[in-house]
């Protein structure tokens, strides 16, 4: 090797953030509740509740890194179309501070709204071709119900996170979180509105943990 | 007899007094029972007008209840569905539910207060609150906008457990407004999502009011509950002392039938009451409906008065008729009395008389059988002597003729004095007869054989048709001497070659015998007396006898159970009839 090639070798290891160059993965499955209908192949999921719980059918869950780590400056604004008279998706998981927008993709008018602690706001009634679309930031972690003032039906659930490593399970349960930071953490898994299950992990660069909710 | 007589009247007047009195009493009775009748039935048909009337406001009331509670229900299921309230439940955000539903329930609260039918249709709430899902009233952020409840009516509204279903109630209100009380509906709202009840909303409205269709009645109606009464229509003060007088009834469950009467600013009503919340969680509450019974009682009055002068005139005619009646009635019994008083007299003298003749016959049987028994010794010394005398010699034929038919006159007069003795007896009573039964048909064969036997017997034929064995009852002694007497009485009246029939048949129950003979026809005049004592035929023939033989046979058939009579006399047939009872031989007896 010589010096060009050691400066290079050099320069390319500065310029690399650390993160990449020692990145973990954490993967596994979450038990989930039995599906209360047969499996839709469709990957929408449908807000119910059952005694006063929130959670998808069919049933997925978010699973996320709690920790402290340094907040990104610019978040990338999410959307959640309001389509067919529903929510899509009905679930979304975001970061703190994360901009979401509500598109109308329907032919009438909706009005979204949240009572929930974490976030209340009301976007009043608007068109489809409303401009620039409603939009809202969650600026407070915990998980907000999206309603709508016109249609009484409509359900949509906003999980707002602190941590921007989260991951939504596929219906199995199964998820696999990559990118993430070694250390010493603690692995939750929300799966409903009532049920956020958390496992402590050791988190190695370059290495892969195992972790089941069950 | 005069001096009887003013008791006697004295009597009769009391009796007339009595039966007066009676009459009256008669007729008081009917008039007082016809009043009774008339007011009772005057008293159910105006309470049968009145429930009927109470009946028909209440009808319309419970329209009026019906139209305001599905009209509340429908606000409420309409509220529950709404999303912004089921976001304030579920959501947990409590704050906004006020918030929210003020613009809901803000035509509720702002309605004008209307009257009538219109109550139902425009709904006007004077507070609403919502429960928490623990049935506690969730306080609202500012009471103005929601109605002002005292913490003490609020307390009323709450539940242990939320209800399942709209629960109506009536609670007390304290507050200046002047209503008592308030008609509360409580309404679950059930979670569109989970079906379960999440929360309910409590309407408080004023009570609706019956609004009375024929105001002649003069009806007032209100709402009782919890001791409180609500009568618009009447003063505080009065609807104070009816509260106070309802909740004692209730309390003291005189609660019969549906209705009592109470006292309104001192005049009496009739108060009918209906629960209006049967079923409910709140304590009960009830419709109270009061009459005046001023109008009634004046009917009553003019009726008892009707009644009254009717029932007066009735008794005073029934009095007048009742005298007249009396008086009428009393005549024959007066005549009755003074009968009857001429009868006690009558017979107290028939009686002495009786005891007088009793005691002259006794007398002179006494004296008859005194006489022949006085009469017999000196007759048996006489016979014996007679008898001496016709044995001894030395008389001649004339004299021995003379003594005989001397000696024959004592045999005739022993008759005499036997039969005399026996009627004394007869008379007096003290004849005694054994009854047995008695061989009639021997009796008078014997009879006849010694008949035909006699010396002195004149030619006559003796003919017979008896069967044989009849008995009847008697002594056989006495029926003997019947039967002798008798048959003696053929022979010695007949003519010379005359005919004896005897003939003998049965009866049912006797035996007739009769005897016929020839012989010279009795007159009327001597048929008269034919039984009498000492009685012989007048025509002065030359018959043996002492004139005791028929009568004696007579009374003694009588005594038997029998009798003898004559039963013809003319064309030289003389008949008698002898009739004795018919009997059963003994066993062994017959001969």
């Amino acid at each position: 090797m010589n010096l060009r090639g050691r400066f290079c070798f050099s320069a390319l290891v500065a310029l690399l953030p650390v993160s990449i160059l020692a990145q973990a993965a954490v993967e596994g499955r979450v038990e989930l509740p039995k599906s209360h209908s047969a499996p839709v192949m469709a990957k929408r999921y449908e807000i119910v509740t059952h005694g006063g719980v929130l959670s998808t059918e069919p049933p997925v869950a978010v699973v996320y890194l709690e920790g402290s780590f340094p907040r990104s400056s610019s978040l990338p604004t999410k959307q959640i179309d309001q389509k067919n008279l529903a929510f899509v998706p009905s679930l979304l998981p975001v970061q703190v501070g994360t901009k979401v927008e509500f598109p109308n993709l329907d032919d009438t008018y909706h009005n979204i709204f949240s009572y929930s602690p974490a976030k209340r706001f009301d976007l009043g009634r608007y068109r489809p071709e409303e401009r620039p679309i409603p939009s809202e930031i969650f600026d407070k972690p915990g998980l907000v119900t999206l309603r709508c003032d016109i249609h009484e039906h409509m359900r949509g659930l906003i999980l707002v996170v602190e941590t921007p490593h989260f991951v939504v399970s596929d219906t199995n349960g199964r998820f696999r979180l990559g990118g993430l930071p070694s250390g010493r953490y603690l692995l939750k898994a929300w799966v409903d509105s009532k049920t956020t299950r958390e496992q402590p992990v050791e988190l190695k660069n370059g290495g892969t943990t195992h972790v089941d909710f069950p | 007899m005069i001096a009887g007589n003013s008791p006697k009247r004295s009597g009769i007047a009391t009796f007339r007094t009595k039966l007066s009195a009676t009459m009256m009493l008669v007729v008081a009775a009917i008039t007082a029972f016809g009043l009774y009748l008339a007011q009772r039935n005057v008293a159910r048909n105006a309470e049968r007008a009145l429930r009927q009337n109470f009946q028909t406001e209440l009808s319309a009331l419970d329209k009026l209840l019906e139209l305001r509670h599905a009209a509340v229900t429908e606000r409420c299921q309409k509220l529950a569905a709404n999303p912004r309230i089921h976001a304030a439940l579920e959501d947990n955000a409590l704050d906004l539910l006020y918030p929210s539903a003020k613009d809901e329930l803000r035509d509720l609260m702002k309605a004008e207060e209307a009257s009538g039918d219109q109550v139902a249709s425009t709904l006007h709430a004077k507070f609403y609150r919502f429960l928490d899902n623990r049935g506690a009233v969730l306080p609202p952020p500012n009471q103005s906008d929601v109605g002002v409840l005292s913490a003490a009516t609020e307390a009323e509204l709450t539940f242990n457990k939320l209800p399942e279903v709209q629960q109506i109630g009536y609670i007390a209100n304290d507050d200046s407004s002047g209503d008592t009380i308030q008609e509360v509906t409580t309404v679950p709202i059930f979670s569109t999502e989970t079906g379960e009840v999440i929360s309910a909303l409590v309407l408080g409205f004023r009570p609706l009011e019956l609004v009375p269709r024929t105001a002649a009645t003069g009806m007032q109606s209100g709402v009782w509950a919890n001791g409180r009464l609500r009568l618009p229509s009447l003063e505080k003060s009065a609807q104070e002392s009816l509260a106070k007088e309802v909740t004692n009834a209730f309390m003291e469950s005189k609660r019969l039938g549906n209705n009592f009467r109470v006292t309104v600013n001192g005049a009496p009503h009739l108060l009918f009451y209906k629960q209006l919340n049967p079923d409910s969680l709140f304590p009960p509450a009830y419709e109270i409906c009061v009459y005046p019974l001023a109008g009634y009682i004046t009917q009553l009055h003019r009726l008892r008065w009707k009644i009254g002068s009717a029932g007066g005139l009735l008794l005073l005619g029934g009095f007048v008729a009742s005298h007249f009646i009396a008086l009428r009635f009393s005549k024959p019994v007066e005549q009755l009395a003074l009968d009857s008083e001429r009868n006690v007299v009558q017979r107290k003298r028939a009686e002495a008389a009786l005891i007088t003749t009793s005691e002259k016959l006794k007398r002179s049987a006494r004296y008859s059988a005194d006489a022949s028994h006085q009469l017999k010794s000196p007759l048996t010394v006489l016979r014996a002597g007679l008898e001496a005398l016709l044995t001894r010699d030395g008389f001649n034929a004339e004299t021995y003729e003379e003594l005989s038919t001397l000696l024959h006159q004592t045999h005739r007069l022993n008759g005499v004095i036997e039969d005399l003795l026996l009627l004394s007896r007869m008379d007096a009573g003290h004849l005694t007869i054994d009854f047995e039964p008695v061989n009639l048909s021997l009796l008078v064969e014997e009879w006849l054989d010694d008949l035909s036997a006699l010396p002195d017997s004149p030619d006559v034929e003796i003919q017979k048709d008896i069967p044989a064995d009849l008995y009847v009852t008697g002594a056989k002694r006495y029926t003997s001497l019947i039967v002798q007497n008798v048959l003696e009485n053929a022979r010695k009246y007949n003519r010379k070659g005359g005919l004896i029939l005897v003939s003998a048949r049965t009866r049912p129950g006797e035996v007739l015998l009769i005897i016929g003979n020839n012989g010279r026809t009795i007159n009327a005049e001597a048929q008269a007396h034919l039984f009498e004592r000492f009685r012989r035929d007048s025509s002065g023939a030359p018959v043996a006898g002492h004139g005791l033989g028929l009568n004696l046979a007579r009374e003694l058939a009588r005594l038997h159970g029998g009798d003898l009579k004559l039963v013809r006399s003319e064309n030289d047939w003389t008949e008698f009839e002898l009739r004795l009872r018919a009997t059963q031989p003994l066993i062994g007896h017959l001969s």
